[in-house]
């Protein structure tokens, strides 16, 4: 290759990325890390921010909440994939555009369709109750269900984009391998191939309770402004409370927590570059 | 399929893919469903059929502006991320060096590193030099977190692209210039072109950097059906959100067709 040749071209093609990268993504960011924690008052900001038991509370719902939905995004994750990685070309495609769309999809509208779903007069309450299961004011809006189907929704499709590129890397003969020597299928899945996707299934789990941590547009809608989580707390302090350094310093506490869950995480998943 | 599979998982599968299906596109069907309503409240199954809520659209002016300013702004974005984005994938397609690994994550981060943080630190930066946010200051943060997707296409295109083309034009005397703009960018035009469709449809879609960054006329398509589910919300905002669907299935195909999606899921 002429590599050698091509340097000074090379650099020229990096240049405006990384200038813009720098610029208008990672110095936004630092400064805004320094600042809520050099600023005037941030030591008190700081104590109200993790002693405060309202904020407390809802530091620990965010991280509940983000539990809950990173399991069930592993569970039906890892069996959709692995659906998707075996499947026909049909199927397949079908499958894919199943995940793929609403991915694609703005948030605002996925989140739309779960209020229209679990509103007093929506389909989920009318099968309720149809069942016999629920009473006539019964709603699953403003609840902490809400906020737990409707993201994972949302962050379903990460879970399984992760899982599959681990997937589709692995040989099929050894799984065909392990049913020659009589191993059932069931068997197999649980000893070959959940084995080889672990990475997969940890870098997904990592990003979707990142994500999920980290979300406020469809746990405001869905949960209202008394199920508050922290990103929505970090929402109202920007645009109702005016409160910015505030909001800065619960950003903080956000982008700390989410540190320590992605720094494995890029680890795992790396860049696979080429 | 993997051959030998009983009949009973066979069938545990298909009632699986039901549920997902329902599950995933429920909350879509239900929107469209409901953008079709005849009466003033939303719900679905809807009550009756018509299109005016379409027409209620179509003639207001808070849906018309803001889908103005989401159309320029998008636009604006493709552009930008999709030239950037897509000189920094060629560059890091040469670049064979330990460091290339640790610039494509680089470029990759505004994937994996939370909207929300990125937004207050943008609102808060360019508060402080330039004041007022403009289209300019979220069409840079819609840019920021598009890259990543052009960057991914054209790497992906690039890694089974035939490096021997390039090699062959250098021989016969094309100088650098002449070979990226006959060689490598004919080559890299399927991943720039999945990447911009992509990019178009984020900073259409995006809604987090974009409420952040609203003022009364600087709002997006998604932050005004944002505020109106807020508020009180009748079957035109679920027509608004039809149409975004719409330009999403649209986007999305054009990306299957050019590039195919089962290369851009496992890439």
């Amino acid at each position: 290759m002429s590599a050698v040749h091509d340097r000074s071209g090379n650099i020229a093609l990096l240049v405006p990325g990384v200038a813009l990268l720098a610029l208008a993504f990672v110095l936004p960011i630092l400064q805004m890390l320094a600042l809520s924690v050099t600023g005037e008052g941030a030591v008190d900001r700081f104590d109200k921010a993790l002693t405060d038991p309202f904020y407390l509370g809802v530091l620990w719902r965010t991280v509940r909440l983000s539990l809950v939905i990173t399991l069930l995004c592993a569970l039906v994750g890892f069996p959709l994939a692995y659906l998707i990685a075996r499947a026909g070309p049909l199927l397949r495609i079908v499958l894919l555009i199943i995940v793929v769309l609403p991915l694609m999809t703005s948030v605002v509208v996925r989140t739309f369709g779960w209020m229209v779903l679990l509103s007093r007069g929506g389909l989920v309450a009318q099968v309720a109750r149809e069942l016999g299961l629920a009473n006539r004011s019964f709603s699953l809006m403003h609840s902490e269900t809400a906020i737990v189907l409707g993201l994972s929704q949302v962050l379903l499709p990460f879970m399984v984009l992760s899982i599959l590129g681990v997937l589709t890397r692995i040989d099929t003969r050894l799984e065909e391998a392990a049913r020659t020597m009589g191993a059932s299928f069931g068997a197999t899945l649980r000893s070959v191939v959940l084995p080889l996707a672990l990475p997969g299934l940890v870098a997904g789990s990592l990003l979707c309770f990142a994500l999920s941590a980290s979300s406020f547009v469809t746990p405001s809608l869905l949960g209202g402004s008394r199920i508050q989580v922290l990103a929505a707390s970090i929402y109202t302090a920007v645009t109702q409370t005016l409160d910015w350094p505030f909001a800065a310093t619960l950003a903080v506490v956000l982008f700390a927590g989410v540190t320590l869950v992605l720094a494995p995480y890029m680890r795992i998943a790396g860049p696979r570059h080429g | 399929m993997v051959r030998g599979v009983p009949q009973a998982w066979r069938l545990g599968a298909m009632v699986f893919i039901a549920l997902v299906a329902l599950f995933m596109l429920g909350p879509l069907v239900v929107v469209a469903g409901a953008s079709l309503s005849a009466s003033q409240f939303i719900a679905f199954p809807p009550q009756g059929l018509s299109l005016r809520w379409y027409g209620e659209v179509l003639g207001s002016s808070a849906y018309v502006d803001a889908a103005w300013v989401s159309l320029q702004i998008a636009t604006g974005v493709t552009l930008a991320a999709t030239f950037v984005g897509g000189a920094a994938a060629i560059g890091l397609h040469r670049w064979r060096h330990a460091g290339a690994d640790i610039l494509a994550a680089a470029f990759l981060s505004p994937l994996v590193i939370p909207t929300i943080i990125y937004a207050i630190g943008l609102l808060m930066l360019w508060s402080q030099w330039f004041g007022q946010v403009s289209m300019l200051a979220l069409g840079l943060g819609h840019t920021l977190i598009a890259i990543p997707y052009v960057v991914r296409t054209t790497l992906a295109v690039l890694a089974t692209a035939d490096p021997f083309l390039e090699e062959a034009a250098r021989t016969m005397g094309a100088g650098p210039l002449e070979r990226l703009a006959f060689v490598v960018v004919p080559q890299c035009l399927p991943g720039l072109a999945a990447g911009a469709f992509f990019a178009f449809n984020i900073s259409f879609d995006e809604a987090v950097l974009s409420l952040f960054l609203r003022t009364p006329t600087l709002t997006t398509l998604p932050v005004h059906i944002y505020g109106t589910l807020e508020f009180s919300p009748d079957p035109s905002v679920a027509a608004a959100s039809t149409i975004l669907i719409g330009v999403t299935v649209v986007l999305m195909l054009l990306i299957d067709r050019i590039l195919g999606l089962g290369r851009v899921a496992s890439a």
